[in-house]
């Protein structure tokens, strides 16, 4: 092959270190909108809040990368009011009790929310992921994605396991 | 010959045109498989990014609908593979080319398929390889469909071509094969009022085959006119034989009548001469008795002349009876007979070597009589005559000679030898009628044959004469033999 690779060939990657890759993948499926966004303009911050499952493996993984323009960075935050200066917040499990708390104070800021938690698309996240199996899956809702300004591609929903369209939160 | 370069014009035409057509239908079959690879990678990246071979298996699902793809297969950057599609089950899967660096895609034309891998990057990085295998199944069908439209115009351009041929053949051809057989009747039969069969255009077939009749009809005209002056030749000929034999007849007729109605008077004048002498002689004073024997001698002398010319005279009324005949013996008869001739000379003779001849041995004797006369008659001034009878082959004929060494004669004149009373000599010096060879000539002419002489004065002469009708050697040996004529 054109691009030959030892890596993966080795270990299959843990769960979180496909977590990893995809909460970067995931924003590039994602549009922002052009406005709005109170960050830093030459980064594009990946954060997870609360307990860290990832390691090293998100530094890593964005270590380098690069989206339109902005060089990724991976944050670690404990306070829900710094996510608004985040492209992607990744809420931890060690945050459940206070997810409410957490969605709304992002309220409908432009932030790519995303979260093992369960049901956590039936409750004002926007993607969240599933196992199927030892495989990572995702289901996501776009219409909360919408209401935050952010447009989900066709590409990404194609690969859903399942696709919200509806803003009614359920518990 | 037109069809054969119009043909092959065609074909070539048709082969370029069908290479031209293949190539630019590999390239455009390169060209859609990497589009399909592309589309079909560009709608996998998620599901590569993902892990979703299902999506994508989803997505190559699609290539169903294109009959000509083999397989595809999508494989990670890391060369894992991750999603394919297999329009044959159990299909092995040959090794993808490998994309040499800096490359989008690479493709590879082998055993009957085209292998294509191209390289799918999403916002400026890889993500994914797509391989994908199509046959020439679409290429195959369009050779087949040109190769049959090719085989079509070729068909369709011979049938045309050799309709134009065959008008041409009708408008061309086919008056000229007919000129063509009726100049072959014509040679073969001569039949020169046989015209070839005008076809009714106006072109310069038209005119050849006129100026060919008009040929013929000259030739016709021309044999009629030879024909015509040929019989009028022959009614002459007869006509003038005819008068010749009336001629010849008469004189014959009246030179026997002339010697026989002479030979009367002649008889009176000798018997009364004779009377005379017997009766009166002793009584005559002797000038009146030499007159007598002037008379007498004189009478005697007329006399042999008339034998002979009624001799002669018979050679050409009586019918030759032809035998074969030995000369040799023949010519020991002759010399017996002359005997009192040579009476008391001396003659070496050198007679023989002569074969048998069909002839009429009475006339042929009397040619050699008077040839040997002659001969013992011309060489009697020589103390030993030589006298010789043979016969040589000349051109084929058999050539009779009789030679002697005698007084010979001028070839200038030797075209009299052989006329009636015609003479070479004076009488005083050797006797003679001038009857003789002229008999001799009629008698050979009699049979066919020719006689001729050759001499030469004090040197003797010889004498050659032919029997057979052999004209043509003859003729030769005449006129080597006698350059002054005889």
């Amino acid at each position: 092959m054109g691009i030959p690779s030892v890596q993966g060939q080795h270990a299959k990657p843990t769960e979180y270190e496909v977590k990893a890759t995809y909460l970067y993948n995931f924003s590039r499926f994602v549009e922002w909108p052009a406005q709005g966004v109170q960050v830093q303009s030459d980064t594009f911050a990946i954060c997870v809040l609360g307990d860290n499952p990832f390691g090293p493996a998100l530094n890593a993984t964005v270590a380098q990368e690069t989206i339109a323009g902005k060089s990724v960075v991976a944050k670690q935050i404990s306070a829900p009011q710094d996510a608004v200066n985040c492209r992607v917040l990744f809420i931890s499990s060690s945050e459940a009790k206070r997810l409410k708390e957490i969605l709304t104070n992002l309220g409908a800021a432009s932030v790519l929310t995303v979260s093992d938690l369960p049901r956590f698309t039936q409750r004002g996240g926007m993607v969240q992921f599933v196992l199927e199996g030892d495989r990572v899956r995702f289901e996501v809702n776009s219409a909360i994605a919408a209401r935050a300004g952010l447009t989900m591609s066709s590409e990404l929903l194609k690969v859903a396991v399942n696709v919200r369209r509806s803003v009614q939160l359920g518990d | 010959m037109s069809m054969l370069v119009s043909g092959t014009a065609l074909l070539l035409a048709g082969m370029g045109l069908f290479a031209y057509d293949l190539y630019s239908f590999r390239v455009g079959t390169v060209r859609d498989l990497g589009i399909k690879a592309q589309i079909i990678g560009s709608n996998s990246i998620s599901a590569v990014l993902f892990d979703d071979s299902r999506s994508a298996e989803t997505t190559l699902s699609a290539l169903q609908s294109a009959p000509h793809v083999m397989s595809a297969e999508i494989y990670t950057p890391d060369g894992v593979a991750f999603a394919g599609y297999r329009r044959d089950r159990g299909q092995s899967l040959p090794p993808p080319p490998a994309i040499p660096t800096g490359q989008a895609e690479v493709y590879r034309f082998q055993n009957g398929e085209v292998g294509l891998v191209r390289s799918i990057t999403f916002q400026g990085k890889p993500v994914a390889t797509v391989y994908m295998r199509s046959d020439l199944g679409a290429m195959h069908a369009r050779e087949r469909d040109f190769a049959l439209i090719v085989a079509t115009v070729f068909l369709m351009s011979l049938l045309a071509a050799m309709w134009m041929s065959s008008s041409t053949r009708r408008s061309i051809a086919e008056p000229i094969v007919r000129l063509a057989e009726t100049a072959q009747i014509v040679l073969r039969e001569k039949n020169y009022s046989i015209r070839a069969p005008m076809n009714g255009e106006r072109n310069e077939l038209a005119v050849l085959i006129s100026s060919f009749n008009e040929m013929l009809a000259q030739i016709q005209e021309r044999d009629a006119a030879l024909e015509k002056s040929r019989d009028h030749l022959e009614q002459q000929v007869q006509e003038r034989t005819a008068q010749l034999n009336v001629a010849n007849a008469d004189l014959e007729a009246f030179s026997y009548s002339v010697s026989h109605d002479l030979r009367a008077p002649l008889r009176h004048i000798a018997g009364f001469s004779q009377i005379l002498s017997e009766d009166y002689g002793p009584k005559m004073d002797p000038e009146a008795q030499r007159h007598l024997d002037r008379i007498l001698s004189g009478v005697k002398n007329m006399s042999r002349l008339i034998e002979d010319l009624l001799k002669m005279a018979q050679i050409g009324r009586k019918e030759l009876v032809r035998v074969t005949t030995d000369l040799n013996l023949l010519l020991k008869d002759v010399i017996a007979d002359l005997r009192p001739e040579f009476e008391g000379r001396q003659i070496d003779w050198r007679i023989g070597g002569l074969s048998p001849v069909e002839c009429d041995a009475g006339l042929v004797k009397q040619v050699f009589a008077n040839l040997i006369s002659n001969a013992i008659k011309y060489s009697r001034r020589r103390e030993v005559a030589v006298i010789e009878a043979g016969q040589v082959e000349e051109d084929g004929a058999s050539v009779i000679f009789v030679r002697d060494n005698g007084a010979g004669f001028d070839e200038r004149y030797a075209d009299k030898l052989f006329g009636v009373f015609q003479r070479l000599h004076r009488a005083e010096d050797f006797e003679g009628t001038g009857v003789g060879l002229s008999t001799v000539q009629r008698i050979i002419r009699k049979h066919g044959g020719e006689i001729w002489a050759k001499s030469e004065v004090n040197k003797g002469a010889t004498f050659f004469f032919v029997l057979a009708e052999k004209r043509q050697g003859l003729t030769r040996a005449k006129a080597a033999g006698a350059p002054a004529g005889a």
